[in-house]
């Protein structure tokens, strides 16, 4: 009994997913949006008419569950008016397929690039409480970094649930898209995602062929402005080790400013930079190279450098895959599947 | 006798207020002209005037040549200036401060004081009694020997007039004496002459040898100290009977008014 | 009565001063957040001087001659150029509380270098001349807007209006960077740079550039070690004993804008070292600026060279922004000198 329904919500799920994605490619494409979404509506009313023996039946009751805080959150139903302040966030709600209930986005989102519709408000340590309760959300996704209790306390005065999404770690991320896929009643499509970006890194994990002696350097802000690199407790510090890698500055706890002097004498193999390039003078990857005392440094006289521009490493949201995998191709060459 | 400082016209205005209107004296060789008025009469603008530190139109004239042409160093040459107080915002020695009074004498941009002025800066800390004080910080001073020293600096400089702004008043009896005295003794030297604003009519009267008498930016009376300190001109000014008011501050003491 | 007193200092003194500043920048080159044996690293200097060839430590020599050593050159001047600029304003506006950071020019200047970045400024041919030059026009806009308001509302320019206008234009500057910042999003990177300043990456061109501007501009505020005396003791005496009032402070202030500008364009905002080391070498020059000024240039070398030490240092791997360690030592400064100041009066 238990296996049959195990079978059955993982049927819905792929369904479910199918038509998500085709609802979400047609929104691309102009008039038909509001058609598709009524049409998407009707499948997921049919499939729980269809399988009435579903335990969380949609759209009824009311829905509980923990946020990343440690709270406990009540919702009357899934979320359809949303503000999320972090980049992440907004790209786990689009990998969702619910990227049309964000009423509201953190002024530094920017994936995918339809998000840039959405209405911004200011985030992390700017959070601005009236801007946000002037859009009117049913839930406000944050990170538990900058905002303070009172900030908190007058959104849930206005009626706002807060939810806080914290990922500090790949585990962590898996979590947040859960929950955030519970807030939204798209539990089968969370659960799906977490599949396969769990699949990507154990096939990442199981063709590397690395055993930590080859080393990487994540340049997280370029020279001009005071050299940052990432430590461990990073995301690209995971993703390396991941790939049988070992970061250079994993003596480092998370991002920090590090001396040139530092990078010469760790000498990686690699080189990761996420500076981003504006079609004038030197490209990032140019850059490095060029600068002296840089020229014995193994990843330089290799060629063995790669420029990330897309935040595909930084954050902690679906995508990470997407950066593992081009982080994959850049050490091994070809693809993982 | 060709005069030395020829004023014409002088007017100087602060936006709407005109504070000194149409003012025309000359000062000679010799002379010790005590510009006296009461406050606000705009003794001090002629003098900020005189040493440009102030617009004004008019023409003012050093030995014939406007002082708008000459350059700051000549300018300083001719005339010296004597303001009424002084801060220094550092612990400068008094015989650097007395030095600086050298600075329109040296040629160059990098020259030292390399010049035949050696001997006219000792010969000013001796006449103003600075000896014992040359290594000292000028922050220590008090307010009479701060005004030595500057006086110090002043005859260092050695220019051909000096200009005094109310140089005395913040000082004690016996420093506003010792400061006059001096003034009077370095004017002793032929083709010197010396203006100076003063509050005091009797340190006018005892120093001056012509007076300028001023109210609201004119020229009430002007000529030698005996005609121009006349009671009928200082009553209308002052707006009080001078004299007698005088009579009974310093009469007691033995006459002190006459000196 | 002495004879004749020396106002500049003997040549013995300049080679004592030279020789301590040479020993500190050799001390910073040889330590690092690397540790090198310094035999190797000498070894490896030497033969950058004399271009002798000789089987060396191979990442001595990929560390000390392109990063380290025009690091701290780059260092040492802008120290030096930072302290002469503070001892010239502070005896200009005989104010000794005045400097580029608490006047608020380096926030202009800093404005200056991001508005060119932001907006793509540059002069074809040379990449980073373009925020340079915009970074010495703000600079002097900057000191001309603040002494110009300072004049209208307190013409005796007292130490407390002009520290006040400084730190609000201050705060003015750094806000519409930050908004700049802001709209440029990803172009200009970290802020930290433009308040906090980071010699990282110095190259030789740089410490050219900066070395340039010093001989020429910093030499001409030194020529003008009289004049500055005679401001110090007061404007109204500087006039007094003829000295050209509008042209001298004319070509201070435009030397001061032109050294700011490019060491703030070379390193971002590094704070309060103008006005430390012009201090504490006053209670050993004296307030003469024909000594104090040659003074600050070795002290501010010697001063900025062991703080960006400190940065390199203290948190090995990682690297303080400079910034830090010099607004640290710097603001104690200034209150210890606002309050003995207060006291004195």
């Amino acid at each position: 009994m238990k296996q049959l329904n195990i079978c059955i919500a993982l049927l819905t799920a792929a369904a479910l997913l199918l038509t998500g994605c085709a609802g979400n490619r047609e929104k691309g494409g102009e008039t038909t949006g509001t058609a598709e979404a009524g049409q998407q509506e009707t499948e997921e009313t049919q499939s729980q008419t269809e399988k009435p023996a579903e335990p969380e039946a949609r759209g009824t009751g009311p829905i509980t569950f923990t946020d990343m805080n440690g709270r406990e959150i009540t919702l009357e139903k899934p979320a359809d008016r949303i503000v999320a302040l972090t980049a992440s966030d907004c790209e786990i709600l689009y990998a969702l397929g619910a990227g049309d209930t964000l009423v509201g986005r953190g002024e530094y989102c920017n994936w995918p690039a339809e998000v840039m519709d959405v209405p911004s408000v200011q985030s992390g340590e700017n959070t601005n409480v009236e801007q946000i309760i002037a859009l009117q959300p049913q839930v406000l996704l944050m990170s538990a970094m900058a905002q303070t209790d009172e900030q908190i306390e007058a959104l849930e005065n206005a009626g706002i649930q807060v939810v806080v999404s914290y990922a500090q770690d790949i585990e962590g991320v898996y979590e947040a898209i859960s929950m955030i896929g519970t807030a939204m009643g798209k539990n089968d499509e969370a659960e799906s995602l977490v599949t396969e970006m769990k699949n990507t890194f154990d096939q990442i994990r199981e063709n590397s062929t690395g055993d930590g002696s080859e080393t990487i350097y994540f340049e997280v802000s370029p020279l001009e402005y005071g050299l940052w690199a990432a430590g461990s407790g990073t995301f690209m510090d995971e993703v390396a080790r991941m790939l049988g890698l070992a970061n250079v500055f994993a003596d480092m706890e998370g991002w920090g400013e590090v001396s040139e002097e530092q990078v010469i004498q760790r000498a990686p193999d690699y080189i990761v930079t996420i500076a981003m390039y504006y079609g004038e003078g030197l490209t990032p990857v140019e850059e490095i190279t060029s600068r002296s005392g840089w020229e014995n440094i193994p990843a330089i006289q290799n060629g063995k450098l790669l420029n990330l521009q897309n935040d595909e490493l930084s954050r902690p949201g679906p995508r990470l895959k997407d950066g593992a995998e081009l982080l994959y191709e850049f050490v091994y060459g070809g693809k993982t599947e | 006798m060709g005069a030395m400082l020829e004023v014409n016209n002088l007017t100087v205005r602060f936006g709407q207020m005109t504070i000194v209107d149409e003012i025309s004296f000359s000062v000679s060789p010799g002379e010790w002209l005590m510009i006296i008025g009461p406050n606000g009469a705009g003794k001090s603008t002629i003098n900020n005037a005189i040493s440009r530190a102030v617009p004004y139109t008019g023409t003012v004239l050093f030995e014939g040549t406007d002082i708008r042409r000459s350059k700051s160093r000549e300018m300083a040459r001719n005339i010296g200036v004597l303001s009424q107080n002084h801060y220094v915002g550092y612990g400068f020695t008094v015989e650097e401060v007395i030095r600086l009074g050298r600075y329109a004498h040296a040629p160059g941009l990098l020259a030292g004081g390399k010049d035949e002025g050696e001997e006219k800066v000792r010969d000013a800390i001796r006449k103003t009694g600075m000896e014992p004080y040359l290594n000292q910080s000028v922050l220590t001073l008090s307010g009479g020997e701060l005004q030595r020293t500057f006086l110090a600096q002043l005859f260092a400089q050695d220019p051909r007039l000096l200009i005094l702004d109310e140089p005395t008043n913040h000082l004690d009896l016996i420093y506003q004496k010792q400061v006059f005295a001096l003034v009077g003794e370095w004017l002793k030297k032929p083709g010197r002459a010396v203006i100076s604003v003063v509050h005091d009519l009797s340190l006018a009267r005892a120093y001056g040898t012509h007076a300028l008498l001023m109210k609201k930016g004119k020229i009430v009376s002007i000529g030698s100290v005996e005609q121009v300190m006349a009671p009928e001109y200082l009553n209308q000014v002052y707006d009080m009977d001078v004299y007698d008011w005088m009579r009974q501050m310093y009469g007691q003491w033995s006459g002190a008014a006459q000196t | 009565m002495k004879k004749r007193s020396r106002e500049g200092f003997s040549l013995p003194i300049y080679i004592l001063f030279t020789a301590v500043t040479l020993a500190v920048m050799l001390l910073c080159i040889c330590v690092g957040s690397v540790m090198l044996p310094p035999m190797d690293t000498l070894e490896v200097l030497w033969n950058g001087l004399t271009g002798a060839q000789g089987p060396v430590n191979e990442m001595a020599a990929n560390i000390i001659l392109p990063v380290r050593l025009p690091r701290v050159l780059c260092v040492a001047l802008v120290g030096a150029s930072l302290s002469l600029c503070g001892g010239a304003m502070q005896g200009l506006l005989k104010n000794p509380l005045a400097d580029g950071t608490t006047l608020g020019v380096s926030s202009g200047a800093s404005l200056g270098a991001v508005t060119a970045i932001a907006f793509g400024i540059s002069l074809p041919g040379f990449p980073f001349a373009g925020s340079m030059v915009m970074a010495v026009l703000f600079a002097f806009g900057s000191l001309a807007l603040i002494l110009s308001l300072a004049y209208k509302l307190d013409s005796s320019l007292s130490t407390n209006t002009i520290i006040l206008i400084g730190v609000i234009f201050s705060m003015f500057a750094s806000s519409i960077s930050s908004l700049i910042i802001t709209f440029a999003g990803d172009k200009i990177k970290t802020i930290t740079f433009w308040t906090m300043g980071s010699l990282q990456g110095s190259s030789y061109e740089n410490a050219l550039v900066l070395l340039a501007a010093l001989a020429l501009f910093g030499g001409l505020v030194i020529g003008c070690g009289r004049e500055l005396n005679a401001f110090a003791v007061g404007e109204d005496n500087a006039r007094n004993i003829g000295v050209n009032v509008r042209r001298v402070k004319l070509t201070v202030l435009i030397c001061i804008s032109v050294l700011i500008g490019v060491c703030v364009s070379v390193s971002g905002t590094i704070g309060f070292v103008g006005l430390v080391t012009p201090h504490m070498l006053r209670s050993i020059t004296g307030p003469n600026h024909r000594r104090l000024l040659p003074a600050t240039l070795f002290g501010g070398a010697c001063f900025l060279m062991l703080s960006d030490l400190l940065a390199r240092t203290l948190l090995n791997p990682r690297e303080l922004p400079l910034g830090v360690v010099t607004s640290f030592v710097g603001s104690m400064m200034f209150i210890y000198i606002f309050y003995m100041s207060r006291k004195g009066r």
